[in-house]
């Protein structure tokens, strides 16, 4: 699953080398490959759509996702999408759809940066080049918060609406970690290694312990005070 | 009420409104005047905001203060039918990269001493957030940071047309003219789930903040005095027009607050306030002396999911004046709760005030105890109509009314019917 509609791969050279490379590994991957199936689910039992899987090869070489460009608009005083996961070294872009000015800032120790007051499309796009979280505000609409998730894992996705995400991947041994804004259990907690073996599909089922944060609100009118 | 009487029991009224301090109106005149020019010199867009209020109003109310009654609420039973609620202009210029200007201008067209009052009128200095931390500035005149149901433009509430009396009483006489800084600490941009910050204020020209209450008790209004306006007219008892903009000794008031959020979901505030004035200064053109002011606050807005918002607030404090040659003091206190569900282009609300003055030293005068229910229902039809219906019922005792020679008890009905047009910023 890609991590937005929005995305699209970059046509650096790197990029393509990273493509060539795929493309000689691919078969020799489809090979030994399965299906690695991961669902989420809230502690109550029901699926946990949007949550952002990784999964990282324990063996092997390490090996890394494509740079992407990717774009996060402001509309009606709300970043969207408000969530992005990006792998290491991808672009976003930060238009400003509104007809407010807004000014963008991250204090977050994977990407510190600030668009000073701005509409329109007047910068370029920022690169991300540290794995991990980057959390965005704006400095005049409080209300306004967004999540970039920069990851240096090779296979990386958002679970759909019934709380699963797929991905083929080759034979062998994985960590897969969850993240989300609203998740309150320990990075420990959302970390599991699994081996994909000789079967066609692995499922793995991670089960929340603690109940969700509450979902930001959505219905209240963006004059009145945050 | 015999004139011995107001002489001896009651603080001389404010007298001489129409020779007010002019020193006040005089640097209000300069500071809106800067303000003026410096948002004419700025290029960048202006966002701006332009609203209209009319009214239709059924009362069985007593006079207002603003028309020298003792009503509880806005309109009195003379003034049912059509009035103008409010009419609102509003500015908001960006001054360079962290520099912002705001100008709130209202007419509510009830004998005020100018048809247009700015009811706030500040720069605010906002620079960017350093690991966490962000200061920022406010200069000019602005409320403290009280309230938590007027969280609307023009600090208006979106739950009902009529405030809290808590509320009511802050936009009848206590505005922050001077300086304020908030230092916070932003959790939630951190990955983590609340947000905490501590505001101090110095200020100046709130030394009349006071008067209204001991004289005429709390009452459930949505009309803002402006920036060094007058509360009341001069000719008619029992306020005689009031001016709560005052510095009448060189002793600048100060507040600290602190405010802690859960995500986007709770808000807690409190905030300790005192004007610091000297109840014995009285400024001898004019006759009007000085109300040491000072209260505690605390609230707490919780939005759970589905559009239900409850608040609850509760505010305690005392004010003494001495301008009879010895101090007279009027404790006051006030809590209310609030209830809201928005459902849609629907909120339905309802709240339950409670207030009380006391009198200590003034042989009773000014003491008032009462409490009161709202409910109303709004209709937001598109981004910029909103129809407003509010039920507002006071039961409040009140020493005056039986030395005016009246009955001390009054049970006062008013219902609204608010249609509001809105352009500009808010509504794009």
């Amino acid at each position: 699953m890609r991590p937005s509609a929005r995305a699209r791969r970059r046509g650096s050279p790197a990029a393509l080398a990273a493509a060539l490379l795929s493309l000689l590994a691919a078969p020799l991957a489809t090979a030994g490959a399965a299906t690695l199936v991961v669902n989420v689910e809230t502690a109550d039992g029901r699926g946990l759509a949007g949550a952002v899987v990784t999964v990282r090869a324990l063996d092997g070489a390490p090996r890394h996702a494509a740079p992407l460009h990717a774009v996060m608009d402001q509309i009606d005083r709300a970043f969207a999408p408000d969530l992005l996961v990006i792998p290491v070294g991808s672009t976003v872009e930060f238009p400003n759809s509104d007809s407010v000015s807004h000014q963008i800032y991250s204090f977050s120790p994977a990407k510190r940066f600030q668009l000073p007051l701005y509409r329109g499309k007047p910068y370029p796009p920022v690169r991300f080049d540290q794995p991990g979280v980057v959390t965005l505000g704006c400095n005049i609409h409080d209300q306004m918060l967004a999540y970039l998730l920069v990851t240096d894992a090779p296979w990386y996705g958002r679970t759909n609406a019934a709380g699963a995400w797929s991905a083929e991947v080759p034979r062998g041994r994985y960590r897969v970690a969850l993240w989300h804004p609203r998740l309150r259990d320990s990075d420990a907690d959302l970390e599991r290694e699994l081996t994909v073996g000789d079967s066609d599909r692995a499922d793995l089922t991670v089960r929340l312990s603690k109940p969700l944060q509450p979902a930001p609100l959505a219905d209240r009118p963006h004059s009145w005070d945050y | 009420m015999s004139t011995a009487a107001t002489a001896n029991l009651s603080p001389e009224p404010p007298r001489g409104t129409r020779r007010g301090p002019r020193r006040g109106r005089q640097r209000a005149g300069f500071a809106v005047g800067a303000l003026l020019v410096a948002l004419a010199r700025a290029a960048a867009a202006t966002d701006w905001d332009l609203s209209l209020d009319a009214r239709l109003v059924s009362s069985d109310a007593n006079p207002p203060f603003m028309d020298g009654g003792l009503g509880t609420v806005r309109y009195g039973s003379e003034q049912s039918g059509l009035q103008l609620g409010r009419a609102r202009f509003a500015l908001t210029q960006q001054l360079g990269e962290l520099w912002s200007a705001h100008l709130d201008a209202s007419m509510y067209d009830d004998q005020d001493r100018s048809p247009v009052g700015v009811t706030e009128a500040f720069l605010l200095f906002r620079p960017y957030p350093h690991q966490g931390w962000r200061f920022r500035l406010k200069a000019g005149g602005f409320y403290a940071p009280v309230s938590l149901e007027n969280r609307a433009a023009g600090w208006d509430s979106p739950y009902t047309l009529s405030y809290s009396a808590i509320d009511s009483w802050l936009a009848i006489e206590v505005r922050t003219i001077g300086l304020e800084g908030t230092l916070e600490w932003l959790g939630t941009r951190s990955g983590r789930a609340f947000d905490f910050g501590i505001t101090g204020a110095v200020f100046g020209w709130n030394e009349g903040a006071g008067a209204v209450l001991a004289t005429n008790g709390f009452a459930l209004t949505d009309r803002q005095t402006p920036l060094f306006g007058r509360v009341g007219q001069p000719q008619d008892a029992p306020l005689y027009g009031s001016e709560p903009f005052l510095q009448l000794d060189h002793r600048e008031g100060f507040y600290g607050g602190l405010e802690a959020r859960y995500l986007d979901r709770v808000v807690l505030r409190a905030l300790h306030y005192d004007n610091r004035a000297d109840p014995y200064a009285q400024d001898e053109l004019s006759d009007f002396y000085a109300w040491h002011t000072r209260f505690d606050s605390a609230g707490v807005r919780v939005e759970a999911g589905h559009g239900l918002t409850a608040i609850a607030q509760w505010l305690d404090g005392e004010t003494t004046t001495a301008g009879e040659g010895w101090p007279q003091s009027w404790p006051f206190r006030a809590a209310y709760a609030l209830l809201a569900e928005r459902c849609g282009r629907s909120t339905l609300s309802a709240r339950y005030d409670r207030f009380e003055v006391d009198s200590i030293g003034a042989d009773g005068y000014g003491a008032q105890s009462g409490h009161a229910w709202t409910a109303a229902y709004a209709y937001d039809a598109g981004a910029h109509w909103r129809f407003t219906l509010e039920w507002l019922q006071v039961v409040s005792s009140n020493y005056q009314r039986e030395e005016l020679g009246g009955l001390p008890l009054a049970t006062e009905t008013q219902v609204q019917l608010a249609i509001r047009y809105a352009l500009g910023a808010t509504n794009r």
